[in-house]
């Protein structure tokens, strides 16, 4: 029978960082996964994530994922695909593992379970008919397989998965219905749900799936709203012309080997094991990293792998204990910077009113997905003044800073801490280079100039969609809710390899429109 | 419907066109993308039907979990179609209970 110092089970985000963190320690690594493709859902996140650079925010998941893949390799990491780990054997520290046809044993001093999880299922009339799918399936068909789920889609939950795949779509050339949730608010980001809403997608809060319609295959959906016990309300439904509904309600840990071991398990959406902060379990040399131990992003899980690889090393003498106090140290405060602020886990179910800074939270927000002209000017990133200049519409305190340093001159403030909202600097001049609005994972931050003479004004915006606008083409700009407000201009369009993708929009509008235009849409040619 | 241009991914990486068949009827994919997304690209949402009441039954999960999508590929039936990668000259068929039509039980 193989064995390794260090079995990995599942090689997403968490197990591939378990697995670097474990083989730069010079243990031996066997990385297992069902799949025929390693990554998890890494490579399907085509976004850029959020944090700050030691999170590597800004890169898209999919880069991460590479990346990850590429160092793993380089270690010697063994991965092993198409390899479903069927038992865990303890104190025998085994595995067995079947490929479809044998099944192979292996053992390991340490066993790191990092099997993720999946998505949530809600019944509803209907509910098993093609065309109902879960919206990280779309996702994958999508993003990994170049294929769109649908071409008239409603997405169910507004939470982050809801509110990512659902611009995601629109990026594949989808047409997104609406956002719907039981929930009375947004459950996800404020600025991923901004940037849907300029788009024209309808948030639909207190409102639920009653019935997908069809026989065959969907053929549209009957929403309601709901009463505060998330019960329809008689007399609200409406039918939507849709051919295919997401479920985007959340994740349950995939934590069923863990149970098979007997270590201690406790209810967390979903059965997890009970870990330590080192992420072991009630069984010693048995660790959980990533969502199987309680569902967060994957930004934090592969700092749990870490973690968990780190701690596993210096148990069996592999690191000094002084270097791995100082290693788990800067992992831990690097996690926790990660788990503050308004979505942060003290503050679930909680309804917020004011930010950190004091400021009223926008109600518009969290009920509509943009916000309100009223409230934009209390934020510290959203100023107006003379000349080009950045306006930062980022109003809730979520862990991110890249738009600090996008900036090289100085125009854009967060701080240590990279909750804070970020602050636009008046005394600093802005050079219209473009990089913060490239920068921004949330495309939150916009470049004004107010007054361009002609009564007119200029705003630059992020646009991540094909076919890109010409120079000197017209058509119209779009208020935070995707309303067409005035006719605008394509005054230039940049896609300078350092953006990654995410092409810079200059666009002119009438100078009263310079705080309300906040996207762009050509003339429609049908 | 394939996506023909996409903001962020240059090229989605696929292998060589191939012939397969679905249901009798000669079809074209490409080579070892997921038999699911092959025919939900040719607009194909029905992948079996179930025993009891005869319901269709499509892609859910589309990560080999919920076995929703399964098929009778080259004869054999319950194969996970989201999971299976396509190949030139697959019979693929619709899953009728517990095997393809005619087989019903």
């Amino acid at each position: 029978m193989k064995r390794y110092h260090v079995i990995v089970i599942g090689a997403g985000p968490a197990g591939l960082s378990a697995a670097i963190e474990a083989a730069s320690h010079g243990m031996t690594v066997g990385l297992f996964d069902e799949n025929a493709r390693p990554g998890g859902q890494l490579f399907k996140q085509i976004h850029k994530f959020f944090g700050s650079k030691e999170h590597k925010a800004k890169i898209r998941g999919f880069r991460i994922g590479e990346e990850l893949l590429a160092e793993a390799e380089k270690l010697g990491v063994e991965v092993h695909l198409n390899s479903t780990v069927m038992g865990i054997y303890f104190p025998m520290n085994k595995i067995t593992v079947s490929n479809g046809e044998s099944t192979t044993s292996y053992s390991g001093n340490n066993i790191i379970l990092a099997a993720g999880a999946s998505e949530n299922a809600i019944p509803f009339d209907g509910w098993t008919l093609p065309g109902v799918m879960g919206a990280g399936a779309a996702q994958t068909l999508m993003n990994l397989h170049g294929v769109q789920p649908g071409k008239r889609i409603l997405m169910v939950g507004s939470g982050n998965v809801g509110l990512v795949v659902g611009f995601q779509l629109i990026q594949s050339g989808c047409q997104l219905e609406a956002i719907i949730d039981a929930a009375p608010k947004i459950g996800g980001y404020g600025v991923h749900a901004a940037k849907v809403a300029r788009t024209g997608v309808p948030f639909l809060l207190s409102h639920t799936i009653v019935r997908a319609e069809g026989t065959e295959s969907v053929t549209g959906a009957v929403i309601a709203q709901v009463d505060e016990y998330f019960q329809p309300i008689p007399g609200t439904e409406r039918h939507l012309d849709v051919d295919t509904i997401l479920i985007a309600t959340g994740l349950t840990p995939m934590s069923k080997l863990a149970e098979m071991t007997g270590c201690d398990m406790k209810e967390m959406g979903g059965k997890v094991p009970v870990v330590d902060q080192y992420g072991m379990t009630s069984i010693e040399g048995l660790y959980a990293a990533g969502d199987v131990s309680g569902i967060e992003e994957a930004s934090s899980a592969m700092i749990g792998g870490r973690i968990a690889a780190l701690a596993a090393a210096a148990k069996d003498g592999y690191i000094e204990q002084n270097e791995f106090e100082k290693s788990y140290s800067d992992y831990q405060s690097s996690l926790e910077k990660l788990r503050k602020g308004m979505f942060a886990k003290e503050n679930r179910g909680k309804t917020l009113a004011v930010t950190d800074e004091g400021l009223p939270i926008s109600t518009n927000l969290l009920k509509h997905g943009f916000l309100d002209e009223e409230e934009i000017t209390s934020y510290p990133g959203m100023t107006s003044r003379q000349g080009i200049h950045p306006v930062i519409e980022c109003t809730q305190n979520i862990p991110c800073n890249p738009c600090q340093d996008a900036c090289k001159f100085g125009c854009i403030q967060v701080g240590a801490d990279i909750t804070r909202l970020p602050i636009a600097d008046v005394k600093s001049e802005c050079k219209n280079c473009g990089m913060c609005v490239a920068a921004c994972p949330g495309q939150a931050i916009f470049l004004v100039e107010e007054d361009c003479g002609d009564h007119m004004a200029a705003v630059t915006l992020p646009y991540e969609f094909r076919p890109l606008p010409e120079v000197g083409e017209k058509g119209y700009g779009l208020s935070r809710r995707g309303e067409e407000i005035c006719p605008a201009t394509v005054l230039n369009v940049r896609l300078n390899p350092v953006f990654d993708h995410t092409a810079i929009l200059t666009i002119q509008v009438p100078k009263e429109m310079a705080m309300r235009a906040r996207f762009y849409r050509g003339s429609r040619k049908d | 419907m394939r996506i023909e241009s996409h903001p962020i991914i240059d090229d989605f990486k696929k292998g060589k066109k191939v012939a397969f068949t679905y249901n009798g009827k000669e079809l074209e994919g490409y080579e070892d993308e997921p038999i699911a997304a092959t025919l939900k690209a040719a607009g194909i949402e029905i992948h079996r039907y179930t025993r009891k009441n005869h319901e269709p039954r499509g892609i859910y999960c589309a990560i080999g979990r919920c076995t929703d999508c399964v098929m009778v590929v080259d004869g054999v039936p319950n194969i996970r179609t989201c999971m299976t990668p396509l190949k030139g000259g697959m019979v693929i068929e619709t899953q009728y209970g517990l095997g393809a039509k005619g087989a019903e039980s």
